[in-house]
């Protein structure tokens, strides 16, 4: 098996390129592909970092909920991006400021 | 390691201290169902709601003397005590009074039986984290909130309100995932989710790693963008202008209490009673001193009435944030007091919001001349301000003189530096709030308008608010009779 440091490496990586999609794309739909990257690295650790707790297998259920939870948030994510497109004909969220002018 | 039975049968008795929060699920369930039934009647499903709010509230009550005795829930994920009970009863205090100033609002609402569901899940959400230990509980009770606000923020279902709403959305999944990616390291670096473990604080002393202060900020930031401090503010003026008034109401008391309570026992576990390598007073210091400040002055450029009050949401939470800061437990005891007193006053503040938003005036402008047609609405508001800015005769003079003695006390124990800083922004920034807070009432009582319209004193709003006055001085006549109250609660982890 590999080492644990690996599968850290490999979040950090998730993590990071998620938050870079977030930051650099404009359209809100990668947004929410950045988001489940950013999502998924933190359950790549506490599955990774479980195998260093034996005892217990508190890492993975917690990565069980984090699933659950990212369904619903891309769920409720999605409404508001189809209600959006609607109302102003785009999903770039920079296009979208219409408050505080 | 116990057996399944024994597992069973703690799962079975933890059902005990669990009662309000049985009764919001079953709540939520029974007014999805009558939904479906009173398709055109919203009142059905508020009046549903408030009972459920009630229920909830009176069982807090008749069990408060059993959470005196503070016990962990279902196997240490919860953890029911006198504290997180006294967060839950202001919690639902102020679901109640959302519910009736939504009943106030002439527009039939739309989607009513979802609204007041999505309602139900934020209050039963605040109710876990202010209760939770496990950080499993504390995200997952987290996203209970964010999920059901951000879609209650588009509740105006106007392009302004998707606009708010999408905003809400972004700033708060990314700083909910960033938050979850600090968990992860604190969970591999102690081995436990749960913080109040003896072995967490215990790894956080025994191996001090630049990886835990890194963890622990991604943390905070999750909790910080939940109370509105200042980093994380950047969406609090947009979802505050465009959600509609009862929801904004609702938004600044109930996450921001649920937020408050949940950091108050995670930073005291960081700070591990002084041992730790990473000064977390240094840290919430400067996010109350940059949250007061950037809060209130950028409020006072403000021109439209509720993103002012989004502002001030942000400021009030620096505010909140130095009973936190100063890591004492009277500390804590006069944060719950300061934190009782601004969830009356902002509801006072926006009731009349309310009132006056639905009589067409929004601007800051718009109110001039109010004061002189609408007198007791006026003065109400005005009163609301007064305790919001924090001068006496009212409840909020009354809590922030609470809650800079405590600071004061822990300058005067700590010596650092930053908390003198803290205490000399704190009351500077009450100055600056004074030119912002009383700006609307300068408009209706100073400035001549053009109205003519005769009104109605005897409304609902004027008997809710009278009730809401006659507290809010009452905090200030006789503090005592509340602070007796939160004495008695035991904040020790």
């Amino acid at each position: 098996m590999a080492p644990v440091h690996h599968f850290l490496y490999l979040g950090a990586f998730l993590f990071s390129t998620g938050l870079i999609v977030i930051i650099t794309k404009r359209n809100t739909i990668m947004v929410l592909l950045g988001l489940e990257l950013m999502l998924n690295a933190s359950n790549l650790n506490l599955v990774a970092f479980n195998s260093l707790h034996p005892g217990s297998l508190q890492g993975q259920m917690f990565a069980l909920f984090v699933i659950v939870v990212a369904v619903c948030e891309a769920a409720v994510g999605l409404a508001i991006v189809l209600r959006v497109y609607r109302q102003y004909r785009t999903s770039v969220p920079d296009h979208v400021n219409e408050l505080n002018q | 390691m116990q057996s399944f039975a024994e597992k069973l049968q703690s799962t079975a008795t933890s059902f005990g201290g669990f009662v309000p929060e049985l009764v919001l699920s079953a709540g939520i369930v029974i007014i999805v169902v009558a939904g479906l039934i009173a398709r055109k009647q919203p009142v059905w499903t508020a009046l549903l709601c408030a009972l459920v709010f009630l229920a909830s509230l009176l069982f807090e009550l008749t069990y408060w003397n059993a959470y005196a005795t503070p016990r962990g829930l279902f196997s240490n994920m919860l953890r029911s005590d006198s504290f997180s009970a006294y967060l839950r009863i202001i919690i639902d205090i102020s679901g109640l009074l959302t519910v009736f100033m939504t009943t106030r609002d002439p527009k039939p609402l739309r989607f009513h039986a979802e609204y007041y569901a999505l309602l139900a899940t934020v209050i039963l959400g605040a109710h876990l984290l202010v209760m939770s230990q496990s950080l499993a509980m504390v995200f997952l009770s987290l996203e209970m909130i964010s999920l059901s606000s951000y879609v209650l923020a588009g509740f105006s279902f106007s392009r302004h309100g998707t606009e708010g709403s999408l905003k809400y959305f972004l700033f708060g999944s990314v700083s909910s995932a960033a938050m979850l990616y600090g968990f992860s390291f604190l969970y591999g670096l102690t081995g436990t989710l749960d913080f109040s473990a003896p072995e967490f604080a215990r790894q956080l002393i025994e191996h001090p790693s630049p990886l835990f202060f890194v963890a622990a900020a991604f943390a905070l930031a999750g909790f910080f963008f939940k109370i509105a401090a200042a980093p994380l503010h950047p969406w609090v003026p947009d979802v505050y202008e465009a959600a509609p008034t009862p929801v904004v109401a609702f938004f600044a008391v109930v996450p921001k209490l649920a937020g408050l309570g949940v950091l108050a026992r995670f930073t005291l576990v960081l700070q591990a009673g002084g041992h730790a390598i990473f000064d977390w007073q240094l840290v919430l210091c400067a996010v109350a001193i940059l949250s007061l400040t950037v809060g209130n002055f950028s409020a006072l450029w403000q021109k439209n009435a509720k993103r002012l009050m989004g502002y001030s949401s942000v400021a009030q939470s620096g505010f909140l944030l130095v009973g936190i800061a100063a890591f004492l437990p009277q500390g804590i005891h006069y944060l719950l007091f300061y934190a009782s007193a601004y969830a009356v006053g902002s509801f006072i503040v926006f009731l009349y919001l309310h009132y006056f938003e639905r009589l067409g005036f929004s601007s800051l402008e718009s109110f001039a001349g109010t004061g002189r047609v609408w007198l007791w609405p006026s003065v109400f508001l005005l009163i609301g301000f007064i305790s919001l800015t924090g001068l006496p005769p009212t409840g909020g003079f009354t809590g922030k003189l609470f809650i800079f003695t405590s600071l004061w006390d822990a300058y005067q124990l700590s010596g650092k530096s930053i908390v003198l800083w803290l205490m000399i922004f704190g009351l500077l920034n009450t100055v600056v709030s004074l030119f912002y807070y009383l700006r609307i009432p300068f408009f209706a009582f100073v400035r001549n308008g053009k109205h003519v319209a005769t009104t109605n004193n005897l409304t609902f709003e004027n008997l809710l608010g009278l009730l809401l006055v006659v507290g809010i001085l009452f905090l200030f006549f006789n503090p005592g009779l509340l602070m007796g109250w939160i004495n008695k609660i035991n904040f020790a982890l």
